[in-house]
């Protein structure tokens, strides 16, 4: 007895650290977040805050001027995107990786590459791409099909352009993640399909796929959490323009939050964003492990 | 000034900068931004200063600068500060700073500033985290008016009154009229700039014009003849929205004049006036008149100004601070000149209405641990800031200048002269206004740039949004 309790002990006091600083670093802001969310909060002393429940919930929801349910929409837009474009594209080079061709590594790195330059970088690399005075874009496919106000200055051509340097940025994340899963495979499962018979696209169907099917998990989980997180690319890019076109919730929560004054608003919105990510997380997960890889119940 | 003994063009700079001040003495009471007007500046909000001005930092002031600053001694403190700043290597202030910090060193080798510059937009959101995180530098840049008032309101800002005894003589009390909230000083100003209308010259005479247009009626003509021969008479940078402000606040201010503009961006008058719909449908139509680059509503400032600079634009509205930029480019320099827009409404408005004032200021933490050292650091900083500034070109001289300037580029000194005859001031809208409501405004400003509301519909939206 003693000594079990001496195991606990021992085990607690080597998971504190961990978990004070998870407590600390992610639990804490969440409930303060929750917690500034019920106030009308719009200095940055929280003297003089007023509690108004559910109130800044309310506005957010029903307030035309804010354009919450624009902003969510465009990232429920960017995670299908992800979904159905980033992440067959990272698949495709992935199997194509994982035969190993020549140049396997350099191709990697190649791909991998725009995962590693910092973002501000890409975002400015792009914004030249579609400048309407100097762009390569104009050059390519002529400036007469550039809309009015420029690629970024235009309400339907704005979220495109910024889309696809964010689902491009990425592809080579995902990329590498399956590749790690695919090179996993055991070659004799390969060599015995195809003495089989099988051609290379069933091989990767029937053998490959289903065996990285966790790993296609987490890249679906993360794709789409990212996608409602995303930020950064858009924010250098649009910050949300023209008149709220690329706007994300993430982008109107720093507009709430330090251009506006608004912390409770912002907070509100902090709050959504989280519970949206756990609950795609949740139905992610339910949804894949419905069969496990042998395609059992 | 040939022809004219060193003694004479003397006296002649001192009478311009007695007129200037004047005239910073009326900016300020029109503006009444600071001194009993800090609830009208960001108190309209109700949320903002205002609502918390009755307590603005009487602990601040009374707790931070109890112990009287004037009884501190620079030369014997041994500390080191730390100062945010926006002057970073490409911002036209960046010599200025550089400039007055070594010479800082020099006279007060005990203190070590350590200094860091940050991009202007991010700027903004990292001293409001820092300040509602109570982590500020001890000295920082700041914006006058309802940006520094909510900081003041939450008492995190140092008083300055204890430290300012000092400088009186040299800093005009009028100067220190943004940054006074509940009759405290809160704030250095550096510069003032006004909204100047830059015009390329050689751009207008091949439109067959030696000069820019004093009337609006011949302005729209210039513009029609710069249409024709193939130049684009304006550049904006729709990214940023403040750009598009600079052109449509002088439009409305040479519409329905500064007292009436004034009023609005102050709370003592609604956006409901017809008058204003019709000065916004008048900068619509130069829009749909195609006198404004289509395009400009994706560029930024930076690639605007680059490109009245390589000649793509005859007009350039904005900052005079960009006079610093203009006057370093030795090819484009003589092709720059400067004016006012000219008057719409000559019942209503009239020359010398300028939309500006001093808006860039250094201001104390209160939680700085030399608080006393930092404020007088800060007005002796500032002073010499100032003092560059004026000398490149960044702007107006807050403080009374000093020493030799007559190195002072000619753009700038045109500047000074519209500045001379200048009989009110409108501070920019979004300096004016607290956070939330500004950002009400730039939203509206941007859809009536981009012809998604009209004039009435401006006003409506203001109308029904900004409390």
């Amino acid at each position: 007895m003693k000594n079990k309790t001496y195991k606990y002990v021992t085990v607690f006091l080597f998971l504190l650290p961990a978990l004070i600083l998870f407590i600390g670093v992610l639990i804490a802001p969440i409930v303060m977040s929750l917690v500034y969310s019920l106030f009308d909060l719009r200095s940055v002393s929280t003297e003089g805050m007023e509690f108004i429940g559910l109130g800044n919930y309310k506005e957010l929801f029903t307030s035309g001027s804010i354009s919450f349910w624009k902003a969510l929409g465009n990232s429920m837009l960017l995670a299908v995107l992800s979904v159905f474009i980033q992440l067959p594209l990272a698949l495709g080079l992935a199997l194509m990786l994982g035969k190993g061709i020549k140049g396997e590594r350099a191709f990697l790195s190649i791909y991998f590459l725009p995962v590693l330059i910092s973002t501000v970088v890409i975002g400015q690399l792009w914004r030249k791409i579609y400048n309407p005075d100097y762009g390569i874009l104009n050059a390519v496919v002529g400036s007469g099909l550039m809309p009015q106000g420029g690629w970024l200055g235009n309400e339907s051509s704005a979220l495109w352009c910024v889309f696809i340097p964010t689902l491009w940025q990425y592809v080579g994340y995902h990329m590498l993640l399956m590749y790690a899963g695919v090179r996993s495979v055991s070659p004799e499962l390969r060599e015995a399909a195809k003495l089989d018979g099988a051609t290379d696209g069933q091989v990767d169907w029937y053998i490959v796929i289903p065996s990285i099917k966790p790993i296609l998990r987490v890249s679906v989980i993360f794709a789409i959490t990212g996608s409602l997180k995303s930020f950064d690319l858009i924010y250098v890019l649009t910050n949300g323009g023209p008149y709220h076109a690329t706007e994300v919730p993430s982008t109107l929560m720093i507009s709430m939050l330090f251009e506006r004054n608004r912390y409770g608003m912002g907070s509100t919105i902090a709050v959504l964003m989280i519970a949206l990510c756990f609950a795609f997380a949740i139905i992610i997960n339910a949804v894949f492990k419905e069969r496990d890889i042998y395609g059992k119940k | 000034m040939i022809g004219l003994s060193k003694k004479e063009e003397n006296i002649m700079k001192l009478k311009k900068f007695a007129a200037l001040l004047l005239a910073g003495a009326m900016t300020l009471s029109m503006a009444a931004c600071g001194t009993g007007g800090s609830g009208d500046g960001s108190g309209a909000s109700g949320a903002g200063t205002g609502g918390s001005s009755n307590n603005t930092s009487s602990e601040a002031s009374g707790g931070a600068s109890g112990g009287s600053s004037n009884a501190v001694s620079m030369e014997n403190a041994e500390c080191t500060l730390e100062m945010w700043c926006i002057a970073t290597e490409s911002d036209s202030n960046r010599h200025s700073y550089e400039a007055a910090i070594d010479e800082m060193k020099t006279e007060y080798p005990n203190i070590t500033l350590d200094w860091e510059a940050f991009e202007n937009q991010s700027y903004k959101t990292k001293i409001k985290a820092a300040v509602a995180a109570d982590e500020m530098p001890d000295i920082f840049f700041t914006w006058s008016c309802a940006f520094l008032g909510d900081f003041v309101a939450s008492n995190k800002v140092y008083c300055l009154d204890d430290a300012y005894q000092e400088y009186k003589s040299e800093l005009p009390e009028v100067m220190m009229g943004n940054s006074t909230y509940d009759g405290k000083h809160y704030g250095v100003p550096l510069t003032m700039n006004i909204v100047g209308l830059f015009a390329n010259m050689d751009l207008l005479k091949e439109a067959g014009y030696d000069e820019i247009p004093g009337t609006y009626d011949e302005f729209i003509k210039c513009c029609d003849a710069l249409k024709e021969k193939d130049i684009i008479p304006f550049g904006c940078a729709g990214s940023e929205t403040w750009c598009v402000t600079e052109y449509l606040e002088s439009v409305i201010e040479k519409s329905i004049g500064a007292d009436a503009m004034n009023d609005i961006f102050l709370g003592r008058a609604t956006w409901n006036n017809p008058e204003v719909a019709a000065a916004v449908d008048t900068f619509q139509s130069m829009v749909n008149n195609g006198y404004f680059d289509p395009n400009g509503i994706s560029l930024s400032n930076d690639e605007v100004k680059a490109n009245f600079m390589a000649g793509k634009y005859a007009f350039y509205m904005n900052g005079t601070w960009n006079c610093a930029d203009f006057a370093n480019d030795a090819n484009f320099f003589p092709k720059v000149k400067v004016a006012e827009f000219p008057v719409i409404n000559s019942d209503k408005a009239e020359l010398g209405q300028l939309i500006g004032g001093p808006s860039d200021t250094l201001a104390v933490a209160a939680s700085s641990e030399n608080a006393a050292i930092a404020a007088k650091y800060t007005f002796e900083l500032g002073k010499r800031i100032c003092h560059y500034g004026y000398l490149d070109g960044c702007g107006l001289p807050a403080w009374t200048p000093y020493g030799d300037t007559s190195s002072v580029n000619a753009l700038t000194q045109d500047v000074a002269n519209i500045c001379n005859a200048a009989k009110a001031y409108v501070l920019f809208g979004d300096t004016a206004m607290n956070a939330d409501e500004a950002n009400t405004y730039l939203d509206y400003v941007a859809q009536v740039y981009g012809c998604k509301v009209d004039g009435q519909g401006f006003i409506d939206g203001l109308t029904k949004d900004i409390r």
